[in-house]
């Protein structure tokens, strides 16, 4: 499915990074639950409807969690984030208040070699603040 | 790259046994995918033929029957185990071992029943299902047959399952219904790795039943004690006698036994101040 997705249909943001479900750097969300799109076989996915962060942005609007990414240097090199934002899009969606341990718990799939977690936790924690 | 294979999707059960009847051999059956893609990556195995069993309803499902006990079906997730009202509430060890299993990605798709028929002997579910008395619900042509899981594994990374059967459920009797449990797990890193070892323990009933992962060719459901002589010393020592661990890239074997015992001690402490 990852293949798939990158090579077939150009949507480059879900990207390969170990191929065994260890790094998340190609999480995506199938029926809206985010899952490891290397562990699964494209046909697997006939007739669900699958999220990546092209789908995140509405009206050339970024979505608040991405703001929130941008606004704390939650990116750097850019290769976690996809997968990042997912797995963070899909907490808040099922948990709109989550305390830090609940953060931790719902990225600990998504490695970054970059930041060092600290902004990316801040960034959701953010959101998390105007939720009601 | 993976090899080239055909891809079945059975909607009922009658189809999937006609189809694992008629490609034996180089059949693998498909659940969840987080272990089987993997070695099929790695080029470990290579099937000709792959049956998904998502299709089958029923094998989707956690059902809890009118006498208490539980059955989780071949497609039932981690997470949905995590989330399921009836085990957090009456078989908490299950949920408490599945969190500890990868990550929460991977647990939308890990299988219960898969973890059990890869038969490793780190399976983060085996444990806490062998000191629940689980019983393996096979489908075969002949009707199907039921085992204890204890006798399920039978080697490294090696279950009995015949060429022509597949694991329809896992069951859970009633027996174990809010019995006292734990289960310790040590690994390197949260998540993302196989254990350094676990330990899972429940008293019922005046019986003691403790399992011990990561410590021989298959996880170990050590002999029942009766509850009023175990002390710590007694079930260390049958547990010390009961594995045989190895030393690997993730720890030595002195370590993997250390930890054992520190773990039992843990249980045995939770369990008796309970
Ligand atoms: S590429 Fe899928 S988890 Fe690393
Ligand atoms: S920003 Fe580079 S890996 Fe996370």
């Amino acid at each position: 499915m990852l293949e798939f997705l990158h090579d077939d249909l150009a949507i480059l943001s879900v990207k390969e990074g170990c191929g065994e479900g260890e790094c998340g750097a190609c999480t995506v969300m199938l029926d809206n639950k985010p899952v490891n799109s290397c562990l699964i076989l494209a046909v697997e996915a006939d007739g669900t409807s699958i999220r990546t962060v092209e789908g995140e942005v509405k009206d050339g609007k970024l979505s608040p969690l991405q703001e929130s990414f941008k606004k704390n240097h939650a990116t750097q090199c850019g290769f976690c984030t996809p997968g990042m934002i997912m797995s963070a899009q899909s907490l808040l969606e099922r948990n709109p208040k989550p305390n830090e341990e609940e953060i931790k718990e719902a990225i600990e799939g998504n490695f970054c070699r970059c930041t060092g977690y600290r902004q990316i936790i801040d960034a959701i924690f953010e959101v998390t603040k105007n939720a009601k | 790259m993976l090899n080239h294979f055909t891809y079945f999707k059975p909607q009922t059960e009658s189809e999937l046994l006609e189809k694992v009847k008629s490609y034996g051999d180089d059949t693998k059956i498909l659940a969840g995918g987080t272990d089987l893609l993997i070695y099929m990556k790695q080029g470990i195995t290579a099937p000709k033929v792959l049956i998904d069993v998502k299709g089958i309803s029923e094998y989707s499902k956690i059902v809890t029957a009118s006498d208490g006990s539980i059955s989780i079906g071949a497609s039932v997730t981690c997470n949905e185990v995590i989330e399921n009202e009836c085990i957090n509430k009456h078989f908490p060890v299950l949920v408490e071992a599945a969190k500890t299993l990868g990550s929460y990605q991977l647990r939308n798709r890990a299988t219960v029943i898969g973890n059990i028929c890869n038969a490793s002997p780190a399976a983060d579910m085996a444990g806490p299902l062998l000191v629940l008395g689980a019983l393996v619900i096979i489908g075969n042509d002949s009707g199907g047959r039921e085992i204890l899981l204890k006798d399920f594994f039978i080697g490294f990374k090696k279950n009995i399952l015949k060429v022509d059967e597949f694991v329809k459920a896992i069951k859970v009797p009633a027996y174990f219904r809010d019995a006292k449990s734990g289960y310790l797990k040590s690994s390197r890193i949260k998540g993302h790795d196989l254990g350094i070892c676990n330990v899972a323990m429940c008293r019922v009933n005046g019986t003691l039943k403790v399992a011990v992962g990561s410590c021989a060719v298959t996880p170990v459901l050590l002999p029942d004690f009766e509850s009023d002589r175990a002390g710590t010393k007694f079930v260390i020592e049958a547990a010390m006698n009961n594995i045989n661990p190895i030393s690997d890239i993730r720890s030595s074997k002195e370590y993997r036994k250390h930890m054992v015992k520190v773990f039992i001690k843990r249980l045995l402490e939770k369990g008796n101040s309970h």
